[in-house]
């Protein structure tokens, strides 16, 4: 008998779920699927390639914890396979903070199967071995790409097929289940770059004695021999290689063999919006940070990967001095809450963590010029509007308007690119002083030498940026904005979901823009 | 492990005889034996066994520098393949180009207190095996007068050894040392107190206690690990064979134009997997194409810097159990 339909389409609803049969391949593709349903042996060989399925799912094998999923790969695979070499991580919002309970407290493990040249065909994401609901795997299509997202329900562990990574990118499925946080079908990893905050990591170990005694995931492999470097090999091993695949896969996917490209503006979204973000911050531990010179994420005043892209200037990197970032805390009033009784005058373990354009949406964008679909010259002329803003921009989100709808490849070579700036030139004259579109048009007057044209305006503005960290009032400003960033990033499910991700303040919610003369105004 | 006899050269590099070995022994105690009757919690492993069952913390760091991550890549990528100084992490590199394109990138953890016990026993045995390494892995017309001064003394700041083009030698960065990772180890083991509040974050650590470099993925990594291992009340030292190794260089992500196993591309010169003193990444010659050539994580390798963020550096403790009951001191500024 099947479940009745569910009309929550959110990630949450898999908390939701009633108890499933065990022994069984369930599907739940939500916005394709009503409810849970349980696949024949026929639709779920059609539908599953990847080794989890082809291995231990459609063998009749169904693990029902993490630890035994794993434990049935080793079973069924020989000694020299791939998939028998693991990697496992660990992360906590709380991890480090001194607080024993809330140090544990949402501690958990990420464990990578297979070693491949492009990352990992299987990882498992659960707060412990014995975990049997909730348990999160990604496992690699082998036979028709992306990764296949699965998870367990209910206290029996019944898995459910949840969506293939192109469920992320098609219309009706995306956004929903477990792809309104896997926003374009990608590993996340939101702390992805050093010092990778709430992860374990040489930047901040996770030792065992963060442990109360007798805690039995201290003694378990996942913790005992865990990465040496923790967030630093799932960077570079796992979660890159992994946005790199699926990303290659997608371009080849949606390049039809007629050379149409399927839904442009599904791509171009990944450009001119904000679909997810990650978090990046300073690499100056909070607990020092106002004797120390501090060092503030590039990423946060400009889009330096995607201009790097163009061999356009990247900034020479911000920094300010710690007095005037810890006056900032004061100030402000900011302190470390999870909303549950812990609250604290501190800021987060590392200084100043902040949301920046996701990497998935940096691959997208590679992957964009390399197939031909866009030209750097109109690349470089959408990021660069509005460039001091290179996340959470309404203005450039506005040019999303503009995107044709249709879109061919011949040779490498696409017409987008000039119908895509023509459109905007010709909204541009009606629109109004100061728009998206006239600042694209004046962007694309560049001509072939938009790289030198580009080039002063980007200096002229790290220039006035590093000038302007010298003030107390001009930062006020700079950690104000920050603000209103966060709170758009706490919109995000995951967001949302981590109380302890950034610290709290009494700066107003209010949206906040940069200015290309450093400045930074209140909006709305 | 029983108290040890002697110790041994790094990764077990061999000593053409017993003299050799032990002035090795000699000069390594010199570094050990002075902090172990220091510090109540750091033992030397020459004096005191290191039971075969105890469970040190490992310490592993990125070769690339911690003070230059937070610039964009290129910037940061540049500066470090440009400047010996700025590599910081007990691990140097440097990088041969055909024209635009590398050819080759080198690594080395060895230090140059082993080089100065190679000039030393040169002087005392009449061998040439420090001028023998430089042909062999540096440059083939290495001259003796380049190597050491005029009483005979090794000069590790060469010509040939601070270049950031061709091959280079061992460590030469200033903090790059034996000594300095011993220090570190011996004097970590001291738990510190800020105003009567534990300090155990690691860069508070590096500061409160002035254990090196607190902007380093090595210096706080290392007093934090030592630190958090004395918390338990257990004795640390460094494990023997004492030294910095390249533990491995991730490849995952990195494509090669002939979709060529990559991992055939990483070449360990002294040492051995996983305790490798001296690594190199270039292309078989066979294979008709440069490192430039290879993608990773999307881009070509147009820097050294660009491996050795993924090259993993260790340094192997060793820990004895004990009961000490150790008092917080206060930080070092508070005195």
């Amino acid at each position: 008998m099947e479940a009745a339909p569910v009309v929550d389409e959110s990630c949450a609803v898999f908390g939701g779920l009633p108890e499933l049969e065990p022994q069984a391949i369930h599907r739940f593709v939500v916005g394709e699927d009503q409810a849970p349903r349980t696949l024949s042996a026929d639709e779920a060989e059609a539908e599953l390639g990847d080794p989890f399925a082809t291995l231990l799912l459609l063998q009749g094998n169904f693990p029902h914890s993490a630890i035994a999923t794993l434990k049935a790969i080793d079973q069924a695979t020989s000694a020299d396979d791939p998939l028998r070499q693991q990697m496992s991580f660990v992360l906590g919002e709380g991890s480090q903070l001194d607080d024993p309970e809330l140090a544990t407290d949402g501690l958990r493990f990420l464990v990578a199967r297979g070693d491949g040249p492009q990352g990992p065909d299987l990882i498992v994401s659960a707060f412990a071995p014995e975990q049997e609901d909730g348990v999160e795997l990604m496992s690699w299509d082998r036979a028709r790409g992306g990764f296949n997202f699965y998870r367990t329900v209910g206290s029996n562990g019944a898995w459910v097929f949840a969506g293939n990574s192109r469920h992320a990118v098609l219309e009706g499925t995306e956004g929903k289940g477990p792809f309104e946080s896997h926003a374009s079908g990608n590993l996340l990893m939101k702390e992805l770059k050093t010092p990778w905050i709430n992860w374990d990591s040489p930047a901040a170990p996770i030792p065992p004695t963060i442990f109360p005694e007798g805690d039995a995931r201290v003694q378990h492999a996942w913790f005992a021999a865990k990465e040496l470097q923790g967030a630093i090999t799932c960077e570079a091993a796992v979660a890159r290689p992994s946005i790199q695949r699926w990303t290659e896969a997608r371009f080849e996917a949606i390049v039809g063999a007629d050379g149409a490209i399927e839904r442009p503006a599904r791509i171009i979204e990944q450009i001119l919006t904000t679909p997810t973000a990650n978090l990046v911050s300073s690499h100056i531990e909070s607990d020092v940070v106002a004797s120390k010179e501090v060092d503030l994420p590039v990423t946060f005043f400009v889009d330096a990967e995607g201009l790097a892209q163009f061999e356009l200037p990247t900034p020479p990197g911000f920094t300010l001095q710690g007095a005037l970032y810890a006056q900032s805390l004061q100030t402000f009033e900011v302190h470390l809450s999870d909303g549950r009784g812990f609250d604290q005058p501190r800021d987060t373990h590392f200084a100043f963590v902040v949301p920046e354009r996701a990497a998935e949406d940096q691959a997208v964008l590679q992957a964009a010029r390399e197939s031909g679909l866009i030209s750097d010259r109109l690349a470089a002329s959408l990021l660069m509007t509005d460039f001091p803003n290179p996340i959470f921009s309404e203005r450039r989100a506005s040019l999303m308007s503009h995107v044709p709808t249709e879109a061919t490849i011949a040779d490498g070579v696409s017409g987008f690119s000039e119908e895509m700036a023509n459109a905007i030139l010709a909204a541009a004259d009606a629109s109004g002083e100061g728009s998206a579109e006239r600042e694209f048009a004046e962007r694309w007057a560049a001509g072939d030498a938009w790289r030198e044209q580009f080039t002063p305006i980007l200096n002229d503005y790290y220039a006035a940026v590093q000038a302007k960290l010298a003030d107390q009032e001009a930062f006020n400003d700079y950690f104000r904005l920050a603000e209103s960033r966060r709170k758009h990033f706490r919109k995000f499910p995951i967001g949302k979901e981590f109380k302890l991700l950034f610290s709290r303040s009494n700066v107003p919610e209010q949206d906040r823009a940069m200015q290309s003369d450093g400045t930074v105004v209140s909006q709305g | 492990v029983a108290v040890l006899e002697r110790f041994s050269t790094p990764a077990h590099l061999p000593e053409p005889n017993g003299a050799g070995a032990d002035a090795w022994s000699e000069r390594v105690e010199g570094l050990v034996g002075p902090f172990a009757q220091e510090f109540e919690q750091f033992y030397d492993p020459t004096e005191d066994d290191t039971p075969t069952d105890g469970q040190p913390p490992p310490i592993a760091w990125p070769a690339f520098p911690a003070r230059l991550k937070s610039l964009s890549e290129d910037v940061r990528w540049k500066m470090a393949d440009t400047d010996r100084r700025q590599q910081d992490e007990y691990c140097e590199w440097s990088v041969e180009k055909d024209g635009d394109e590398i050819t080759r990138v080198t690594f080395t953890s060895e230090v140059p207190e082993y080089f100065e016990h190679l000039a030393e026993r040169d002087r005392a045995d009449g061998s040439d095996r420090l001028l023998s390494f430089y042909r062999e892995f540096v440059d083939p017309d290495a001259d003796p007068n380049q190597l050491l001064d005029a009483n005979g003394r090794y000069i590790a700041e060469n010509p040939l050894n601070t270049s950031t083009d061709g091959r280079l030698a061992h460590l030469v960065m200033g903090s790059n040392n034996l000594l300095a990772a011993i220090a570190l180890a011996a004097q970590a083991t001291v738990l510190r107190q800020d105003h009567g509040v534990p300090v155990t974050k690691q860069q508070a650590l590096v500061e409160c206690a002035k254990l090196g470099e607190s902007l380093r993925n090595s210096d706080p990594q290392i007093a934090g690990a030592v630190n958090n291992a004395a918390s338990t009340g257990v004795e640390i030292s460094l494990a023997d064979p004492i030294g910095l190794y390249i533990d491995r260089l991730l490849m995952t992500g990195m494509v090669a134009p002939d979709d060529a196993d990559v991992t055939d591309f990483w070449h360990i010169e002294r040492g051995e997997a996983g305790r490798a003193l001296r690594a190199s990444f270039s292309v078989p010659p066979e294979r008709g194409y440069t490192v430039t050539k290879v993608k990773l994580a999307g881009r070509p390798i147009t820097f050294g810097a660009q491996l050795a963020e993924r090259v993993q550096i260790k340094i192997e403790p060793a820990i004895r159990p004990a009961a000490h009951h150790p008092e917080r001191k206060p930080c070092k500024h508070q005195r």
